[in-house]
């Protein structure tokens, strides 16, 4: 809402520059491409490029970013962000080679031939049926160990084991819960498991009656018995939540405790705030499995069952995957859902400002100006010890005002053949095929959960598409395939003055992408500049919506008025 | 009546009383060891329906999880058949809800057989009442009537369905009511093609001739006539009905949970089909039992009712 309200400011004070400043076109809220990308050809001179908000009133984070030698980017910020790093590294911030971008017209083969700096490079998608990637020989890094990489998916989690063990791939992803003793049974294969670094909960909105009434969403908060929840329906590995912040990421407040399942209570309240008797409602869900909600229809009938004993009978719908999310998203919900959230880089921004924060969609219907308060503070601060309180606070509001009930930390895993060496399953979701040796084999079949809608990852959300470009894209920095901490990736160092407001990164020398281009400092301006300029020419994606942009970094430059 | 007086001064000539059709038809169908199996079959499954409360041993929507020391998706387990007394016995085992599967598959009974029935019932209402008029009064209402009757058969019937769902809105009266409309077309044009061949009947031709109104004729003489292949039809018709109808329901789209619907059931737990087969076992045992009684049933009436087989 908030964000809104500022864009349309900006669109206003376009409009008035418009009318001013006469006919000529003019460059508004501020962008310098210069040169254009074609002219910065390898055989000239290096030309930096750069762009910059003519100030922050936008309401994003960005304020300018710009090329200072061929081989320096600097970010300046219009507020302090210690998560910068972990931000960067994600994949959907992956660098694509300018000359490439342009020539797509930041949309179409950029969506399925993507060319990156990664250790495999595409050779074909047959669309529905798998990607074939092979080894990048010209890699910067250390070569891929398999030779050929190939992507396939299934829905079923019983198909995906049954290929595993006919031996037809080499890895599969989310076996079913119940299949977990299966693989640990069988001596040809190997379990690998991820921590909870996920959520599952269920969300209430607070725009539509009775959830409008605090006392009601407190009460739902001690209707659900979320012990049995994890007790029956969640592999091993999992935890019941306390809050929305899993135990093992920055923000997580030790010690706190959600309200006790007290099914006598909250049927107390809601027959005193005249909810109960009669009450009928929704729950709504996606019949997709995740790592946070591997069984989700079985989840939602006991649910259903679990408010049935208090006397609210509730009614499930199902709804296909996207069209729930977009529904969610535009507040549209009127009963309970079912979702959750996996973690993209560990920090609680990536959880409670993307959820909570002022530039939260409207999932939860009206946000809390007390919540924004604390997130604002905490957001800002560099010093985690400083950081902590803060969130400490948010956790506890989120608790009083129950947006949502936070129900479970799902474990999760992947299953490998047992003569794969290196095997692993990232807790991120983020596997890097090239460090695993597929026994005597050179190439690896990993079968995954779905197909990715598009290669393009600047504009995917999908973990099914981020892992894929994984493979073939590279961010500034990286996530560690162990532990997931920030370490060096096309740029071998990085650096921030004090106040976390201007970041200096230094690329790796003669890197080249897939199609001979060498990276350079432009490559990155061009990457990120496409995403954060809402009016580029080549702001276009797949369907444009960038979400994650936004999500982390407060905003789009120039984003049209809603 | 003077016909009355006629058929008794004719009687002493024969040695036994005229049967009628459906006597015969019986008689007939009683001496077919495949129909009298589906009846067998079809009457358990209509006790079953009707007991299914006496009959079962739990509430088929209760989660057991507190109430028993059971886990989820347990096996079967019977006393008799040596599972240790000191645990809960369940005949066919636990779904993956820790619900009494036995339970759910007897309730299922009650909702496989209405859908069939129900469905059915409707459609040959509906589609009887178009053939006829279409078959009796010819002509441009023939034309239109019977071009949209095929534009809906030229769908595969269960697409049309899951088409018709879609637009109503999952559950269980609109699978009825979808499964019903999708039916309509066959009934009709059987309909039809027995309104035409009966009109050309003397007895018919002879109503006219003395002025019985329309009305009349169609109801009192026609439609009775014309019930034979439509009672074959439908009794396959109801197989083929409950199939449907658990089709939808495995897409999630025909009986809504926690409703015990065999369909729905084989659609939950399908990713279970190695670890806990039961799951689909016995819920695709009683979709075939089912199937399998209307289907013999039917045959059985269609060799029975055959009029040509019998001349």
């Amino acid at each position: 809402m908030h964000q809104r309200k500022i864009s349309l400011w900006v669109s206003l004070l376009v409009l008035l520059g418009l009318l001013a400043g006469c006919a000529a076109p003019v460059d508004t809220a501020a962008v310098a491409t210069e040169p254009a990308a074609e002219e910065a050809a390898p055989a000239g001179p290096f030309e930096p490029m750069s762009m910059a908000a003519e100030n922050c009133d936008y309401g994003g984070l960005f304020k300018a970013i710009e090329a200072v030698d061929e081989l320096t980017v600097k970010f300046t910020l219009c507020q302090p962000d210690p998560a910068f790093p972990a931000k960067v590294a994600f994949s959907s911030f992956a660098i694509n080679d300018a000359d490439y971008l342009t020539a797509t017209g930041g949309g179409g083969e950029l969506i399925e031939k993507p060319n990156g700096t990664g250790p495999y490079k595409l050779v074909e998608w047959l669309r529905g049926d798998q990607i074939i990637f092979e080894r990048n020989e010209n890699y910067w890094g250390e070569k891929a160990i398999p030779q050929t990489l190939v992507f396939r998916w299934s829905a079923e989690s019983a198909q995906r084991l049954v290929e595993l063990q006919a031996g037809t791939v080499d890895g599969i992803d989310n076996p079913g819960p119940d299949d977990f003793a299966t693989i640990e049974g069988d001596s040809t294969l190997q379990l690998a498991l991820r921590k909870g670094t996920n959520i599952f909960y269920l969300g209430m909105n607070n725009s539509f009656p009775p959830f409008d009434n605090e006392r009601v969403r407190q009460a739902f908060g001690m209707a659900i018995d979320r012990q049995r929840l994890v007790d029956n329906f969640y592999p091993p590995g999992s935890s019941v939540a306390s809050q929305f912040m899993p135990p093992s990421i920055f923000g997580y407040s030790d010690g706190q405790e959600w309200y006790a399942y007290d099914p006598a209570q909250a049927r107390q309240i809601l027959e005193e705030e005249g909810v109960l008797p009669g009450f009928k409602t929704t729950i709504t869900y996606r019949d997709v499995v995740r790592g946070y909600l591997p069984n989700p229809g079985i989840v939602a009938q006991d649910i259903q069952a679990q408010l049935a004993e208090i006397g609210v009978e509730a009614e499930i719908v199902v709804m296909e995957s996207g069209a729930f999310l977009d529904a969610a998203d535009r507040g549209e919900l009127d009963g309970i859902h079912l979702l959750g959230w996996g973690a993209d880089y560990p920090d609680a921004t990536n959880f409670l400002d993307f959820h909570f924060g002022p530039g939260a969609s409207a999932q939860f219907g009206e946000g809390f100006q007390d919540i924004w308060d604390a997130l604002n503070e905490g957001a800002t601060k560099s010093d985690p010890a400083e950081r902590q309180p803060w969130y400490d606070q948010a956790n506890e509001l989120i608790k009083q005002h129950v947006p949502m009930i936070p129900i479970a930390h799902g474990g999760n895993g992947a299953a490998f053949k047992a003569d794969v060496q290196g095997a692993y399953a990232s807790d991120i979701g983020a596997e890097q095929f090239r460090l695993m040796t597929p026994g005597d084999r050179d190439t690896f079949v990993w079968l995954q959960n779905g197909e990715p809608a598009g290669l393009y990852c600047a504009d995917e959300t999908d973990g099914e598409a981020l892992r894929a470009c994984e493979q073939i894209m590279e961010s500034l920095l990286a996530y560690e395939p162990g532990s997931g901490d920030v370490v060096a990736g096309l740029a071998s160092t990085w650096s921030a003055n004090p106040e976390l407001t201007e970041w200096v990164f230094t690329l790796r020398e003669g890197v080249t992408f897939h199609n001979g281009a060498t990276l350079d400092a432009n490559d990155v301006v061009l990457s990120y500049g496409v995403q954060w300029d809402a009016s580029h020419p080549l702001h276009v994606g797949r369907d444009g919506s960038f979400s994650y942009f936004p999500g982390l970094f407060g905003g789009f430059l120039n984003a049209p008025a809603e | 009546m003077s016909t009355s007086a006629a058929t008794a001064s004719v009687e002493p000539i024969l040695k036994t009383r005229p049967r009628g059709l459906w006597r015969t038809a019986l008689r007939r169908l009683f001496q077919r060891r495949s129909a009298l199996i589906g009846m067998a079959i079809l009457l358990a499954l209509i006790l079953v329906a009707a007991l299914a409360p006496t009959l079962a041993t739990h509430d088929p929507t209760q989660s057991l999880i507190g109430v028993e020391e059971v886990t989820k998706r347990q096996p079967p387990c019977i006393h008799l058949f040596g599972c240790p007394h000191d645990q809960p016995q369940h005949f066919f085992g636990l779904d993956g809800n820790v619900r009494d599967l036995y339970s759910r598959i007897l309730f299922g009974a009650r909702l496989s057989l209405l859908v069939g029935i129900v469905s059915v019932g409707f459609a040959i209402v509906i589609g009887s009442l178009l053939g006829a008029t279409s078959g009796y009064l010819g002509g441009w209402t023939d034309h239109l009537l019977m071009g949209l009757m095929d534009i809906m058969l030229a769908f595969p019937s269960l697409i049309l369905a899951i088409g018709i769902v879609t637009v109503l809105g999952p559950g269980l009266i609109n699978t009825l009511l979808a499964i019903g409309i999708v039916s309509i077309p066959v009934y009709a044009r059987i309909m039809r093609a027995s309104v035409l061949s009966i009109k050309q009947q003397d007895y018919v031709t002879a109503d006219r001739s003395i002025g019985v109104p329309t009305r009349r004729i169609l109801f009192g003489n026609i439609l009775p006539n014309a019930l034979t292949p439509l009672v074959v039809q439908g009794t396959l018709g109801i197989a083929v009905s409950i199939l449907d109808a658990a089709a939808l329901s495995f897409l999630g789209l025909g009986a809504q949970p926690p409703t015990p619907e065999w369909g729905s059931m084989i659609g939950q737990e399908r990713n279970q089909v190695f670890t806990a087969p039961h799951l689909i076992l016995f819920p695709g045992l009683a979709l075939i039992l089912t199937v399998l009684a209307f289907n013999l049933l039917g045959d059985g009436l269609r060799d029975a009712l055959d009029v040509r087989q019998r001349a």
